[in-house]
């Protein structure tokens, strides 16, 4: 249950990208205990990929809890380098945040004394997206073609590490987008041949935009699939609630209830680790 | 439902205060315009500019407080800051009057003699929403520097504004919105004043919505339309800019901010200015493959009149470290045989490589290395660059002890050049950290971050973590002029004076005056919190004082590891202290 936080707690204090901002007065951070009654503050990230489903997730374990779920958004919006990411989130959980949904339990996982990560309660894929009717994998697309990727996500890492293993003239060119929309104008408009990115987003594009029903996914191949597991952070303020979250989590995967919200938001993926 | 309103009622009044804008108007009343002969020549006994003159030299010819006087120091008078923040403020005075911006765009106009506060202007920054985090913690940083022209105050905002004062009454002439804060766009540096044209310099530019674009512009100085921008990171005029980026298009590049305010050549309408890193930080990520991506880690020279490029020069190219090379831009004039040379130095980046330039060419002249640093391997006669492939990671995960590290080395603080020493005085930090490309996936497929940074530590054999060097500067050669280390970091820029000193503090609070030619320090004092901020004087009927920032230190915090038995205030305390030296009679 707990094998996904000894990496994470292995990167405690590791730092991040600081460039000019890193630091916090100290007159930033509260130090008040919320006195909330049967409620508890849920942040997501504002732009998150999976806000609407975290959310349903979220409310979920607050009927699990008998707890009032008050939806936060709480942060995000930051530059492509991560400058100041760090400094914001450890803001938002001592001075805002009970929870926080939609964090990627893996060991590139961002922690620190201010919070701790739950069991993940989602595993959901990252997809390769074409056009292109003729193209059933990545290893249908000649190799002068370009490829977008979700910049600095865990599909671009799978990809880099395995385009890396391979002279220039075997890997496609790989462009990294910050933004997944641009990216998906570049794959209708012909520029790129297809993008790899977090199903979510794609879903998320498809129900926005009509022109979007173009894109299909296609297998990965020869790169291997990539998923991410979906956790919350808890204030490290409240262990106990970190405790009963887990638990209820453990619920809501084994009754169907987050099978069921996959199905509802057309997420591919499965419920739990 | 009564107690909801009344809520409403209170938040409404609330935010009428707040949009009233000045909190306190008592007003100037014999405010002296700082004309365009005033910038070109400023009077001794003011501060015109971010540092002092066009120059950027932090250089003032007042000798009142000298070697012999120094130790005779008293405070004249204390202020806090309006805000919390990060300090890194730069104050200005003319007319007898103490102009400083905080943290929000707060400025306020002091009593330069007295510390007695005259107005405060609050700009009204737009209600950012969650999504903008890094316009947030942006806005907590105390800007650099405001800029003085005629009755006007200038700055530049958080929500990508200029906003132009009535320096009498720090009320509001006009503003202009010059580029979409919902796109990411900030200011964090101040502008410049020259040519009837506000020069500055856009930040933001690692955010997803500023993708190709990041900007030095021009705006006219009366009616703030814009006159001209020139992108750092896609110049279509220049087909070496565009192949140094690889297969990168300009909508899928990031980076290039111009963290410093420029300086300005009169004789020759040029403006320089220092640009920062490339983003995403390690080449693996951004698929720039071995290209140098210009402009980043550069000077550039732009003409002021039309904003077309004169030349570039590249500090670092291919950087893959984070170690942007934005700061200070140092113009010197030194007579040697009959001959004028006009030489650009500056220590641009964070591995604290020294450089002197050609401000009229862009030729290269010589550098010189200050702290210990890694990434650069050596320097060819005509200022090619060569790094140090080893420290390139070609795995995700693959890291690298780089020195400096992100934190510098140099960062924003200024070094001073004296004319009096022919001195460039430095304030620079021994640091080194990991560095491993990664992937930082915290909401889940919204990542950002692209390389993780290890604690700073110490380089190995190096038991201080300041270092204040001097360097003797010519045309062919800057060399070590003397040293000073110390535990603490250094946290402070610094100001040279005629009266042969250098002003600048560190992290233990400690603000000190060297002697210019030995090193030797002969005044020290104790204040609230790190030193910060840009030290300054002015002159007041005969009395020379001396403001120095004390406050909240990221150049601190970032390395206090490496000295742990001076412990960091746990409060900002973001103050001036300015000094003066007792009447006579």
């Amino acid at each position: 249950m707990f094998r996904f936080l000894a990496p994470a707690l292995f990167l405690l204090g590791t730092g991040m990208a600081i460039a000019q901002t890193s630091g916090i007065p100290p007159e930033e951070l509260t130090n008040t205990r919320r006195q909330a009654g049967d409620a508890i503050n849920v942040c997501v990230d504002a732009t998150g990929q999976s806000r609407a489903f975290d959310l349903d997730v979220a409310r979920a374990i607050g009927d699990a809890l008998f707890l009032e779920i008050k939806p936060i958004e709480g942060f995000g919006g930051f530059p492509v380098n991560g400058d100041g990411f760090m400094d914001e989130l450890t803001l938002a959980m001592n001075n805002t945040c009970d929870m926080f949904m939609g964090v990627s339990v893996s060991t590139e996982a961002q922690v620190s004394e201010a919070f701790s990560i739950t069991r993940p309660y989602v595993n959901i894929p990252f997809v390769l997206a074409v056009t292109n009717p003729d193209w059933q994998s990545l290893a249908d697309i000649p190799l002068d073609q370009r490829l977008g990727t979700a910049m600095s996500s865990i599909g671009e890492m799978t990809y880099i590490t395995w385009a890396e293993q391979r002279a220039r003239s075997e890997r496609w060119i790989r462009l990294p987008y910050a933004d997944p929309d641009l990216m998906a104008t570049r794959v209708l408009d012909g520029t790129i041949a297809g993008m790899i990115l977090w199903q979510p987003a794609l879903a998320k594009l498809q129900a926005e935009r009509p022109e979007a029903q173009a894109l299909r996914v296609i297998a990965t191949a020869p790169v291997a699939e990539t998923a991410i597991r979906v956790g919350a952070l808890v204030s490290s303020r409240n262990t106990f609630l970190r405790n009963q979250v887990d638990q209820a989590i453990d619920a809501l995967v084994a009754d169907g209830t987050i099978d069921a919200l996959l199905e509802q938001h057309h997420y591919l993926g499965h419920a739990g680790e | 439902m009564k107690i909801e309103l009344m809520k409403t009622l209170f938040a409404a009044t609330t935010a009428l205060v707040a949009l009233s804008g000045t909190a306190f108007a008592q007003g100037i009343t014999d405010y002296k315009p700082v004309t365009a002969e005033m910038l070109a020549n400023p009077p001794a006994e003011d501060w015109l500019m971010f540092r002092g003159a066009y120059n950027n030299q932090g250089y003032s010819p007042l000798d009142l407080i000298n070697k012999d006087t120094v130790g005779k120091l008293q405070l004249a008078w204390a202020w806090p800051m309006a805000e919390a923040g990060i300090q890194e403020t730069a104050p200005l005075v003319h007319n007898g009057v103490m102009f400083v911006q905080t943290n929000n765009n707060i400025v306020e106009a002091l009593d330069a003699k007295t510390g007695t506060l005259i107005w405060q202007y609050r700009h009204t920054l737009a209600e950012l929403p969650a999504a903008w985090s890094y316009q947030i913690n942006q806005a907590r940083r105390q800007k650099n520097s405001i800029a003085l022209y005629e009755d006007k105050v200038i700055l530049t905002t958080a929500d990508a504004k200029i906003v132009v004062l009535n320096a009498a009454d720090g009320k509001l002439v006009w503003e202009k919105q010059v580029l979409d804060y919902n796109k990411g766009y900030s200011y964090t540096v101040g502008p410049l004043v020259a040519d009837g044209k506000i020069i500055s310099a856009i930040s933001g530019c690692s955010i997803a919505g500023t993708a190709g674009g990041c900007y030095i512009m021009a705006h006219d100085v009366n009616t703030g339309d814009e006159v001209w921008r020139f992108n750092t990171i896609d110049d279509p005029e220049n087909p070496a800019q565009q192949a140094s980026w690889g297969d990168v298009p300009p909508e899928n590049r990031w980076g290039g901010t111009p963290w410093t305010t420029g300086a300005y050549d009169a004789e020759t309408n040029t403006t320089y200015w220092g640009v920062g890193m490339p983003g995403p930080y390690s080449e693996l990520i951004r698929g720039s493959g071995d290209g140098s991506v210009l402009y980043t880690n550069s000077t550039l020279a732009l003409d002021v009149a039309t904003g077309k490029l004169k030349w570039y020069y590249q500090h670092l190219p291919r950087d893959n470290w984070d170690l942007d090379s934005p700061f200070e831009r140092i113009l010197v004039d030194q007579d040697i045989d009959g001959v004028k040379h006009k030489l650009l130095v500056t220590v641009p980046g964070k591995n604290g490589i020294a450089f002197a330039l050609d401000r009229d060419t862009g030729k290269y002249l010589w550098s010189k290395e200050t702290i210990v640093q890694n990434v650069v391997k050596s320097i060819d006669a005509d200022g090619t660059v060569h790094i140090n492939e080893d420290l390139i990671s070609h795995a995700v995960g693959e890291e690298h002890l780089v020195c400096a590290s992100v934190s510098g080395g140099k960062l924003w603080q200024a070094g001073s050049y004296s004319p009096l020493t022919q001195a460039y005085f430095v304030p620079l930090t021994e640091a080194c950290n990991t560095v491993a490309p990664t992937q930082t996936e915290f909401t889940a497929g919204n990542a950002v971050g692209a390389v993780k940074f290890g604690p700073r530590v110490l380089p190995e054999g190096i038991t201080d973590a300041g270092l204040m060097q001097a360097l003797a500067v010519n045309p062919t050669q800057g060399e070590s002029k003397w040293q000073y280390r110390s535990r603490p970091s250094m946290t402070s820029s610094v100001l040279a004076t005629a009266g042969g000193l250098v002003f600048g503090g560190d992290a233990a609070r400690a603000v000190k005056a060297w002697d210019q030619e030995t090193g030797e320090v002969v005044w020290s004092q104790t204040l609230n919190a790190p030193i910060g901020g840009y030290p300054m004087t002015y002159e007041i009927d005969g009395e020379q004082y001396l403001a120095i920032p004390t406050g909240y230190s990221n150049a601190a915090s970032s390395i206090s590891s490496a000295f742990p038995e001076i412990p960091l205030p746990t409060g900002a305390g973001n103050s001036i202290f300015v000094f003066k030296l007792p009447k006579s009679n």
